[in-house]
């Protein structure tokens, strides 16, 4: 998006092109407030008073501040242990997952690489199709992975699609003449890697490290379907049971919803932000990594 | 001694697309030789199967008496300066210097002396600590030359070095590679699609065109003594008038050239060639370098359609029937106008047409078919 | 000047042109140079063979009287060979399922393909460069919340006593447990996916549309072109080729709908329309008394169904213009 069409020429505009601009941005500004409002709501749910918040009287701004929410969730222990399992997954998944991903996509981008076609059609047949859901379990309980961390972790740690998205990185932004003045100074296939391309990769290292980081920090299911141990619940988990496994179950006299609602409901919005913290705190910064990494990937395509 | 010898050197690649065909050529130690040619006339494929970055499909390659065919780029002995310069852009101008070294594990203090003392020739002494981007592009170019010196190779491998500069640098790093040579003692192979390069760099050039070697020589061969149209017309600026369906005739013993029916009696030499080569009377193409016309005189004649300024002399664009005919007036001669339509008359001296074949292109008189035959072309050496 | 390469033409006569073969030195030099990369890609390999292609070998089962713990191909393996589809055909959930998917799906698309694409030119028309990008920032955002908060968010918002009821209700209206409502399910459903995703789906549209040659934007304006007149003649047609790449993968996308978000929203209310073939498979292969052989066969179906639909949109894209995935 960076350097976009900027006429050189100072024309004024018309006065059409006048009413453009401004309903394009009134339109934008609409969907800004559209995709920010319910964060806000969240946040200034958070620390209200719960009653007001279930009376409705907590629209713009947060009445009666009340942080009781926050230090109730203290109080859980399930949320730290399943924080701390979480940070476990993403960590061993990052690292495993630049292991797999970064030299494969490297290899993969070579052109003397013999049967690299066949490599490449081998990569993308699961991008298109799958042995679906049960197979997929049958395998990891073949594996022995179930109840183990590994279940969460070995299935995340390679993406066909970051693994092109990487091989297009290296296609694209390592000059193939740096390669070659490296193999007449007598570099081999290793050390190129090593002491040429990855000093010159950090960004596309980096886009992944949060690539995968983001998709495991975020992923619930195969948890859910691969541990039994509550120990080892990682944060979604534990949050879809404070957040949705009563939704389903709410039923009875509006008496005892209400009760049930005053309880829960503060530690909902509080669960919200404390979960989703890390990730939104990281995101300004890193966002740029990001973008760059749907556009490397579109280079492509 | 580090000669370097092409035979039948060959490229396919594997979708069936011949790059390079059947090069023989033979690069005399210290010697430096230029290749040249439009782009995709396979100049750079041969340079890169010497330097071992491309596979040879047919052939054979020797670098200093050693058949290299299938030795890795880094065991050939080569260092080779790339267009656009390959610098490691994570590492110092100094560690550029120094990694070839350091990966054939030689001593430190002997890696520093080394990189000091090319710097100090090239003069990039002070830039040793800076990393490539924070260089101009001369410098840059410094660097990549310093990277392939601090090596001593046997050969030097140049590929188009200098068209990424502007054109004011690039006189100025032809003048530095000129004087370089006189320091470093090695035989070069250099690539480049710009003539002035090849004629002020090579001691003798190559000019290729579709994967074949058309002419092997000196600058002064390739020059006066083109053997076909391609090279006649690409080597030299502004490029060579060509007359269509020209004759040359042979009357009582004596050739002549006839010239949109101007008869140009041709020179001793030339006749003796013509003779030796049993050329009879025939259809020709004839050539004419702009420097060697000589307006205002002579039964031909012109109208002028283009003047274009260039400094030293105008550039002429006339128009003579159906032949578009370039020539040049120094600015010096002020007597000449040089205004649009105005018709003026040219000539040559007789010795400086080239007379071509109608129907194959090759030189009448320079043309060699034995080197042809041998796809190693050069000028006929004729000796009377 | 084509006549003029002698050389050319003597070569062409004399030497029938032979591709030789390497030698076999120059393939230990090519090993030498290939094995690294080998070694390199060997873990991708591993780990795409372990948890894509032995699960595609794991589909056998949808053909075989399969009970957990069976061995996939062995002595005493049944082979029954269609039957499990022919059930699936004849389950009254078939058609419900099937509806169910192909709506959300469809909905999802109508909905969630173009306003990408709008939201991209508009963002790309903006006057002030740096409003947009903090924009795009914001847009970009809720990509990075997970299915469980989204929904986790979706139920505080519209539960019974959530803001949209109290607004509701500070208004005059009435009270609604959208969660128990059928259909409340798939607006939902598809609002908050586009809610979550729009911005980040224009990311790949504001590539391409940053690398539109600003001379053609200055060659219309001095055309008379109005900048509304641009977005159609310049920017547009700049991300068509781009469109039609997305469009390929929406259509063949048509029926594969997963089931994490779903399986998070359903309630006992809202089954009819939210039971989808992804969640139905999930239930009847890992829930309950499971049919694993019978899940399989769903799946496999599904799967089939997406392929088929892949290839149909590439070829139709492939024959009215230039753009396919192959």
């Amino acid at each position: 998006m960076a350097k976009q069409a900027k006429p050189r020429m100072a024309l004024r505009d018309t006065v059409g092109d006048k009413v453009f601009y401004t309903i394009n941005a009134i339109v934008l500004g609409i969907l800004a407030l559209i995709v920010l409002y319910p964060l806000y709501f969240i946040v200034i749910a958070a620390i209200s008073d719960p009653d007001a918040v279930l009376g409705g009287k907590v629209f713009l701004y947060p009445v009666n501040l009340n942080f009781e929410g926050f230090a109730k969730i203290m109080e859980r222990k399930d949320v730290w242990l399943g924080y701390r399992n979480t940070i476990l997954y993403t960590a061993l998944t990052v690292v495993l997952s630049l292991i797999v991903t970064v030299p494969a996509g490297w290899a993969l981008s070579r052109n003397t690489l013999p049967g690299k076609r066949l490599l490449m059609i081998y990569f993308i047949i699961p991008m298109f199709f799958g042995g679906g859901l049960i197979p997929f379990y049958n395998v990891m309980s073949g594996l022995g992975l179930v109840n183990t961390i590994w279940a969460i972790v070995l299935p995340s740690i390679l993406s066909v699609w970051n693994l092109f998205m990487t091989k297009t990185f290296f296609e694209s932004s390592i000059p193939t003449s740096l390669i070659e003045a490296a193999k007449i100074d007598g570099a081999g296939s290793f050390r190129i890697f090593i002491e040429i391309v990855l000093p010159l990769s950090k960004a596309i290292i980096a886009v992944m490290a949060l690539y995968y980081a983001v998709g495991q920090w975020n992923s619930y299911f195969n948890a859910m379907i691969f541990l039994q141990n509550e120990n080892l619940y990682p944060l979604q988990l534990v949050l879809k049971e404070i957040l949705i496994a009563s939704e389903s179950t709410v039923g009875g006299s509006g008496e005892t919803i209400l009760q049930q609602y005053r309880l829960a409901n503060q530690l909902k919005y509080v669960s919200v932000i404390v979960s989703s913290v890390p990730v939104l705190l990281l995101y300004p910064f890193v966002q740029k990594y990001f973008a760059q990494g749907v556009m490397i990937g579109s280079l492509k395509g | 001694m580090s000669e370097v010898i092409m035979k039948g050197l060959k490229k396919v690649y594997d979708n069936k697309v011949t790059a390079v065909h059947d090069v023989n050529l033979v690069i005399k130690d210290k010697e430096f030789v230029v290749l040249v040619g439009p782009s995709g006339c396979g100049k750079s494929t041969t340079l890169r199967m010497v330097a071992g970055l491309e596979e040879i499909s047919d052939g054979e390659l020797y670098i200093d008496g050693r058949l290299v065919n299938d030795v890795a780029p880094k065991d050939r002995d080569i260092a080779m300066v790339f267009q656009n310069y390959a610098l490691y852009p994570h590492m110092t101008v100094y560690d550029n210097l120094a990694f070839a070294l350091k990966l054939r594990k030689v001593p430190k203090a002997e890696i520093d002396k080394k990189v000091k003392e090319v710097a100090e020739i090239l003069d990039i002494t002070q830039y040793l600590k800076r990393k490539p981007k924070a260089l101009s592009g001369g410098q840059r170019q410094r660097v990549a030359i310093g990277r392939a010196m601090v090596r001593d190779p046997k050969v030097f491998l140049m590929d188009e070095p200098l068209s990424n500069l502007d054109a004011k640098l690039r006189n100025q790093m032809r003048a530095e590679i000129i004087k370089l040579r006189s320091r470093i003692d090695t035989t070069f192979m250099y690539v480049t699609h710009d003539q002035t390069e090849a004629m002020t760099l090579g001691d003798r050039i190559v000019i290729m065109k579709d994967g074949f070697v058309n002419q092997i020589g000196t600058p002064q061969e390739v020059f006066n003594r083109p053997v076909n149209l391609f090279v006649a017309g690409f080597i030299g600026m502004p490029v060579m008038n060509f007359f269509d369906n020209c004759k040359v005739l042979l009357e009582n013993g004596v050739y002549y050239a006839e010239i949109r029916g101007v008869r140009f009696k041709l020179s001793e030499f030339q006749q003796k060639a013509l003779k030796e080569n049993g050329v009879e009377t025939q259809e020709i193409v004839a050539g004419i370098r702009p420097q060697h016309i000589t307006v205002g005189e002579g039964e031909l004649k012109a109208t002028i359609e283009v003047s274009e300024m260039m400094g030293s002399e105008y550039n002429i664009h006339a128009r003579s029937n159906e032949d578009e005919v370039v020539m040049l007036i120094p600015t010096y001669d002020l007597a000449t106008d040089v205004s649009m339509g105005r018709t003026v008359a040219f000539t040559t001296k007789p010795e400086l047409i080239q007379l071509f074949d109608k129907e194959s292109g090759n030189n009448l008189i320079w043309y060699d078919a034995e080197s042809a035959q041998n796809n190693s072309p050069v000028c006929k050496r004729y000796d009377f | 000047m084509e006549a003029a390469n002698p050389a050319k033409r003597a070569v062409k006569e004399r030497a029938p042109r032979v591709k030789k073969k390497r030698t076999k030195e120059q393939r230990i030099l090519s090993l030498k140079e290939n094995a690294p990369y080998f070694l390199m890609v060997l873990p991708a390999v591993a780990v795409v063979f372990l948890f894509n292609y032995l699960p595609i070998y794991g589909v056998l089962i949808a053909f075989q009287d399969f009970m957990p713990g069976d061995k996939i191909l062995s002595d005493s393996t049944i082979w029954i060979g269609f039957q499990n589809f022919e059930r699936f055909f004849s389950d009254p959930m078939f058609w419900p399922l099937m509806k169910n998917t192909f709506l959300i799906c469809i909905i999802g698309f109508i909905i969630g393909f173009p306003l990408p694409i709008i939201v991209s030119l508009m963002l790309n028309a903006m006057k002030g460069k740096k409003t947009a990008k903090v924009l795009q920032t914001i847009f970009n955002g809720p990509h990075f919340i997970s299915l469980v908060v989204l929904v986790g968010m979706l139920t505080l918002f519209f539960g019974r006593y959530g803001l949209v009821n109290n607004l509701a209700a500070s208004l005059g209206g009435e009270r609604y447990s959208y969660f128990l409502e059928s259909s409340a399910f798939r607006p939902m459903y598809i609002l908050s996916s586009n809610w979550q995703d729009f911005g980040w789906s224009a990311i790949i549209y504001i590539a391409a549309l940053s690398n539109v040659d600003p001379q053609q934007h200055e060659a219309a304006i001095l055309d008379g072109a109005t900048r509304f007149q641009r977005v159609i003649n310049v920017d547009l047609p700049a991300i068509m080729p781009m469109i039609s790449v997305m469009l390929i993968m929406s259509i063949g996308g048509l029926m594969g709908v997963g089931y994490e978000k779903a399986l998070l929203m359903q309630t006992d209310g809202n089954l009819q329309v939210s039971e989808l073939i992804s969640t139905y498979v999930y239930k009847r292969g890992l829930t309950g008394v499971p049919d694993q052989a019978y899940a399989t066969a769903i799946g496999l179906f599904n799967s089939i169904i997406n392929v088929v639909l892949l290839i149909i949109a590439n070829t139709t894209s492939k024959r009215f213009s230039e753009n396919s995935l192959w």
